[in-house]
């Protein structure tokens, strides 16, 4: 993508006045997850803030966590740290229960339950999603961010909305709708050319 | 395209608008509907072109520019630019030698990402009840909840208000515990000259775009004193693969909202002050108290309700808060409750799940309490009998647009009547017998 675009896009999100991640009327961060979910042919998209954060939404969705074990075959030393630190023990005869993809892979070909998508190398800042089709994974997964799938509108009420599905830790992984913004553009472009 | 101008400009108050009929009972509400928008983050010319500058620049030194340029503002030694509010507590809380186990208080009146952010660090936050004046946390509370596993205290500048960080610091020396700012709440704001974030041993602040210096989305910093806490931070995140790196954009539109801070600051005060100084005539409700040598951010600002100045004192305050917070949305003024239960009954601390497998409560059993609301009477004290503005009176509110509040709030007061008459209609909950809410 050139610096023409990314100055347009940033110019149309800042114009629309909307650059919070939870506000009712953001349609960045959906049209992302549309633009993951359509190239994926997964049905759900979560998006976060960096790689070790879709990491961590995938084993949450997937329902791994401390104290259970994974498959490690072929992950890095960062995210073996990362699988350390959360307290989950990685098995390097197995593969890992989710697919570690980039932006630059073709998503439509990939076999997998999970799929972790990084997307900071598109050059906007740590950005990353976890996709999958499984609705209760996804759930999850976006009750691991605090306000996940929710908005200032109406501020998560427990009981309102699905009590099944109850947070343990929760972090702020939410990425921001003008990262959002120039990563799906780029992701366009870059599929088209 | 959505335009910043609204359709029309909000009339000036009129003396006739308080003494005529309340908009919940049929008659003209004081601030006008198609006129309530508020405008927030104010998004300038300057911002869109530093932006489209910061595009041409090193992504890292972007980044690293703001962070310094803050650091400097605030007075802070060392600063560390986070992915999010969250993520600099988190740093924070290890920079300032947090390890797994430890117990960390917090007040029970706070946002959830505070006490998150404690079991974040593999830490188990112990909850204490809060002032009865400031809301901030009661040092005395704190002191009774120390324990030989107590490692760090973490207030929360709440609102905006610091904390009474004279009597927290003297608690944390004798007992030898981290003094962790949260202070996600109060930039700019200052006891004795010194801005919250530069005041603990280290302090976490939210700058996403909801907050007094909003960035470009969402955002966040970690203050420490030292080098040592600094270098203790970033080794800790390096060393688990945690990437909480703060992305240029958001980094690039701070910078340059930074340069209009203290002209908010200033327009947040002025406002605050107007408010404040109507709501002391009218009997029923008053300001926030800010003691003296500090300043007050006004991120929120939270009006207490006082029932028996209206000759309402014989009704449950909680059902006059509701009553009262009807007849004001009607008026147009958007006043909430901005959480409505003690943090410690939300789910994740009443399930206590943690990482999985209760990890990290399960690490010390012996800090972990199963509470209902009523552990912690000064809270729920609070919550029953006051009201909230935030972004409202947060984005640099118009003259009239803050008489017209004013105005709003003294209209209501007028009518003990009719507060009266929606009491014995209506059965209101209690605050925390409703679901819990974030905001
Ligand atoms: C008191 C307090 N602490 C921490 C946070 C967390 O910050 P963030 O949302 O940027 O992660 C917030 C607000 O969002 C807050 O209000």
């Amino acid at each position: 993508m050139d610096d023409y675009d990314t100055a347009l896009v940033l110019s149309r999100v800042l114009t629309s006045g909307v650059v919070m991640s939870i506000e009712k009327s953001d349609r960045e961060l959906p049209g992302l997850e549309r633009s993951l979910t359509r190239a994926s042919g997964r049905r759900h998209a979560c998006l976060v803030n960096s790689r070790s954060a879709a990491i961590h939404a995938a084993l949450t969705g997937l329902g791994i966590g401390h104290g259970d074990a994974t498959g490690g075959a072929g992950l890095g030393p960062p995210e073996r740290s990362f699988l350390a630190w959360l307290g989950v023990t990685a098995d390097d005869d197995v593969p890992p229960p989710f697919a570690l993809l980039t932006h630059a892979d073709d998503l439509s070909d990939v076999d997998a339950v999970a799929l972790v998508v990084d997307l900071t190398g598109l050059g906007f800042g740590p950005a990353a999603a976890f996709l999958t089709d499984d609705a209760g994974a996804h759930a999850r997964a976006e009750r691991l961010k605090i306000f996940g799938s929710y908005d200032l509108r109406t501020m998560w009420t427990q009981e309102e909305s699905g009590a099944e599905v109850v947070p343990g830790v929760q972090f702020n992984y939410r990425l921001s709708p003008l990262v959002a913004a120039c990563a799906r553009l780029a992701l366009t472009k870059g599929a088209r050319s | 395209m959505i335009t910043d101008f609204p359709s029309a400009p909000l009339p000036l108050p009129s003396e006739d608008e308080l003494t005529a009929e309340l908009a919940a009972l049929g008659g003209e509400a004081i601030v006008p509907k198609g006129l309530r928008r508020t405008i927030f983050p104010v998004i300038t010319k300057e911002d869109v072109f530093n932006l489209l500058l910061a595009t041409r620049q090193d992504p890292a030194a972007v980044v690293a520019g703001f962070a310094e340029k803050y650091r400097d503002y605030v007075g802070a030694a060392y600063a560390l630019p986070t992915a999010s509010g969250t993520a600099s507590l988190h740093a924070a809380l290890v920079g300032a030698g947090v390890e797994p186990g430890d117990e960390v208080i917090v007040p029970a009146f706070t946002f959830i990402a505070t006490a998150q952010a404690v079991v974040a660090a593999h830490a188990i936050p112990v909850f204490a009840d809060i002032d009865p004046v400031t809301y901030c946390l009661d040092p005395a509370a704190a002191k009774d909840l120390v324990t030989e596993r107590t490692r760090a205290i973490m207030p929360v500048h709440t609102h905006g208000l610091p904390a009474d960080v004279t009597a927290i610091r003297e608690l944390a020396k004798r007992h030898g515990l981290a003094f962790v700012e949260d202070a996600s709440h109060a930039h700019s704001a200052s006891v004795d000259g010194r801005i919250a974030g530069s005041i603990g041993d280290a302090a976490g602040q939210s700058l996403m775009a909801d907050k007094n210096f909003p960035l470009g989305g969402e955002g966040g910093i970690a203050f420490f004193a030292t080098a040592d806490a600094h270098a203790r931070a970033v080794e800790y995140l390096a060393r688990h693969g945690i990437d909480y790196r703060m992305s240029w954009i958001a980094a690039a539109f701070g910078a340059s909202q930074l340069e209009r801070l203290p002209f908010y600051d200033a327009v947040r005060a002025r406002n605050a002050a107007l408010l404040g100084e109507a709501l002391e005539g009218t009997g029923l409700f008053s300001p926030p108290h800010v003691p003296s040598g500090h300043v007050h951010a006004y991120n929120m600002y939270r009006i207490t309700l006082n029932p028996e100045a209206a000759g309402l004192g014989d009704l449950p305050v909680h059902a006059v808060k509701e009553a009262v917070h009807e007849l004001l949305v009607a008026e147009g003024v958007p006043a909430r409750e901005w959480q409505n239960t003690p943090i410690p009954c939300h789910l994740p601390f009443t399930h206590r799940a943690g990482f999985g497998n209760g990890h990290p409560f399960t690490l010390n059993p012996g800090a972990v309490r199963d509470h209902v609301p009523q552990d912690f009477p000064v809270t729920l004290r609070m919550l029953e009998s006051t009201l909230v503005l935030c972004r409202e009176l947060r984005s640099p509110v118009e003259y009239e647009r803050v008489l017209r509040y004013a105005d709003a709030f003294g209209k209501v007061a007028r009518r003990p009547d009719a507060i009266r008459d929606l009491v014995r209609e209506k059965d209101y909950p209690r605050p925390y017998e409703k679901a819990a809410r974030l905001g």
